[in-house]
């Protein structure tokens, strides 16, 4: 029993993400479909939005809200381009897959639709693309069937990741403010909400933490990777982590896993998951570790592409979601509740 | 809906159509805001408290007299562990304060468990004003009578959905069935814990802020309204919390009526000023949302506030 334990403990397992959609999503998605679509049903870019955990008993999700697709009429919306600096917004490229029937919506297959998905976040790994844009990282897509007669919405969200093969070992993994000394923890905070603080980078959700060996620390570009070598400083990969969890990174650490074995060649580094508590960072929140990465075989070949997994599973199970939204959309029924 | 909620509601229509916003300050007079200050305590608010953040709402639904990337305040995915309700019972069981709802002590609290007379008073000190009249009666027979169509739906058979293809990932490297949402501390594995995405919208026939609640269960689905109201001290559940159309945002959503806020803030600055600190605007939401948390006592939004209220500290 201690051993299988022992062996659990050395595994890196990361929390899934969990996608939540907001009601005027599913509004603007429906007008879309009447008023411009029709029965188009190629594959639509959205946008959705995360933000690092913010409270020590949940998560936060995936979002999907109305400004995550565009708006139907050709009318440029006064608002600044979605939500560019807004911290509680960070951006991330998503595509929806709505299809015209039910049956078309089971159809779908779900393995290759997954694969293909992931072999875009494998070429913007290799291409170098991920370093400088890191939003693509998380990179998500749903298939979806909206039944505007009936107004149900069918749906099904899936966060590729590429699984590593031997999966990624776990050396160590404890609060932040454990592993940093508390000189070095202060400066982390700092620099961590500087970070956040700044409407040129606060919704970019990876970066660099150096800590320089006199404990100061700054965050930095993962472009900026070069430039931080060598003086004795330490470098962390720091993600905003939309998982609360004590013991789990969460899901956007895999890719990133990928990307740093990968294009820095390196096989233990320190990861950090950055979580914060009432918009502030939270170092007792926070978690710092240690992963090993083997390269898995194969992954030198220009022509592989990965593993993936990120299906969502709902209540622990394989099935799709359904939303039903009648009350709100239903004009018989709007017309007899304001009777 | 109730018919004299309906025809408030379209006299407060035409009243706001045909009468300019509020330009001139009379915070610390009636403890109402003009539209300037609702955004100067808005960006207070989003500065010192970063989980909150400003946005623009539904396009077809955007207020001229705001600016148009400012029309609602929001906080999402905030966390509500338990039910208010039980924790009343449990609290004035344990004699602990309680929410003194009368004319005299608005938004007060008691120390020694609820007094009697509060309770027998309670038809008296309905929230009303002339032209509202959000009776307990009608209030919870509303709100069956907008949903009542329940029954009627078919809840769909999650087998239904289940993959025909049997979509099996078998990966090492995902943490399976865990609750990724609080742990429960009681033991009945009953999950409880609901999260809210809370907005303040600015209401101008009341001038006054006003708070919406959209709620979700635990694997983030959209909750009926009605079940929103187990999230609303009681006291106020059976009076000031109504289920109606959100200013910016579609569909339907509790709301915390304004038809008293006015006169609740006024007394909470009077209280500051017999104090001998003189209120600023920009804390206005501060205050505000310090006594909405009165009415929705579990609902763990933030409005943190490590400084103080007024100038005469500064």
């Amino acid at each position: 029993m201690a051993r299988i334990e022992e062996e659990k403990g050395s595994l890196l397992q990361f929390a899934p993400f969990q996608s939540a959609v907001d009601e005027g999503f599913w509004h603007r998605l429906s007008s879309l479909k009447l008023n411009k679509l029709g029965i188009d049903d190629s594959p639509l870019p959205i946008t959705g939005f995360y933000a690092p955990c913010s409270h020590s008993q949940v998560s936060n999700h995936l979002t999907l809200l109305t400004d995550s697709l565009p708006a139907d009429d050709n009318e440029q919306s006064v608002t600044p381009a979605l939500g560019h600096g807004n911290r509680n917004r960070c951006s991330v490229p998503g595509i929806i897959y709505n299809t015209n029937t039910l049956e078309a919506y089971h159809a779908v297959d779900k393995k290759s639709l997954l694969k293909e998905e992931a072999k875009k976040i494998w070429e913007d790994i290799l291409s170098g693309k991920a370093v400088e844009d890191s939003s693509v990282l998380s990179r998500f897509f749903l298939i979806s069937f909206a039944d505007l007669k009936k107004w149900s919405f069918h749906y099904w969200f899936a966060f590729p990741a590429l699984v590593l093969d031997p999966p990624a070992k776990l050396v160590e993994l404890k609060p932040a403010a454990q592993w940093f000394t508390s000189e070095e923890a202060e400066s982390v905070s700092a620099a961590c909400n500087e970070w956040r603080n700044s409407s040129l980078t606060s919704d970019v959700p990876f970066f660099l933490v150096i800590i320089t060996s006199d404990a100061h620390a700054t965050v930095r570009h993962l472009k900026d990777w070069e430039a931080c070598q060598g003086d004795g400083q330490k470098v962390l990969f720091g993600f905003y982590d939309p998982c609360h969890l004590p013991n789990n990174p969460g899901w956007p650490l895999r890719n990133f896993l990928a990307l740093i074995c990968l294009r820095w060649n390196l096989q233990k580094f320190n990861f950090f998951c950055y979580r914060e508590n009432r918009g502030f960072a939270d170092l007792a929140l926070s978690l710092v570790g240690e992963a090993l990465v083997t390269v898995p075989q194969g992954w030198r070949d220009c022509q592989y592409v990965p593993n993936a997994v990120g299906w969502e599973r709902n209540r622990g199970r394989s099935i799709s979601r359904n939303v039903d939204l009648a009350k709100s959309m239903d004009p018989t029924r709007l017309a007899i509740s304001a009777a | 809906m109730v018919l004299s909620q309906r025809l408030h509601e379209a006299f407060k229509g035409t009243v706001e159509r045909i009468t300019g916003p509020r330009t001139v300050s009379a915070f610390k007079e009636k403890g109402v805001l003009s539209v300037s200050e609702f955004v100067i305590a808005g960006d207070n608010l989003v500065a010192k408290c970063p989980t909150w953040s400003w946005e623009s709402g539904e396009p077809s639904k955007r207020k001229p007299y705001l600016p148009a990337d400012k029309q609602l305040l929001i906080t999402r995915n905030v966390p509500c562990l338990r039910r208010a309700a039980s924790v009343e019972e449990e609290y004035e069981a344990a004699g602990g304060e309680i929410l003194l709802d009368t004319e005299e002590s608005e938004g007060w609290l008691a120390t020694h468990g609820k007094p009697k007379e509060t309770k027998s008073d309670e038809d008296e000190n309905l929230p009303s004003m002339e032209a509202l009249d959000i009776n307990e009666q009608n209030c919870i027979q509303s709100i069956p009578s907008y949903f009542k169509s329940e029954e009627e739906e078919d809840i769909p058979d999650m087998a239904d959905y289940e993959d025909p293809d049997n979509l099996v990932e078998t990966d090492p490297a995902t943490l399976q069935s865990t609750y990724l949402v609080a742990h429960e501390p009681d033991d009945d594995n009953i999950l409880r814990t609901r999260t809210y995405d809370v907005s303040i919208t600015y209401d101008k026939y009341y001038q006054t802020p006003r708070v919406w609640l959209t709620g979700y269960d635990e694997s983030r689905m959209l909750l009926q309204p009605e079940l929103v109201l187990e999230d609303v001290s009681q006291d106020h559940a059976r009076k000031t919390v109504t289920i109606e159309d959100h200013p910016h945002l579609p569909g339907k959503h509790a709301s915390v009526h304004p038809c008293r806020h006015g006169a609740v803030m006024k007394k909470i600055i009077d209280v500051l000023m017999s104090r001998g600190v003189e209120p600023e605007v920009d804390k206005y939401l501060f205050l505000f949302l310090k006594f909405v948390a009165s009415v929705i006592p579990t609902i763990e939004y933030d409005y943190t506030m490590d400084f103080d209220l007024g100038s005469s500290s500064r």
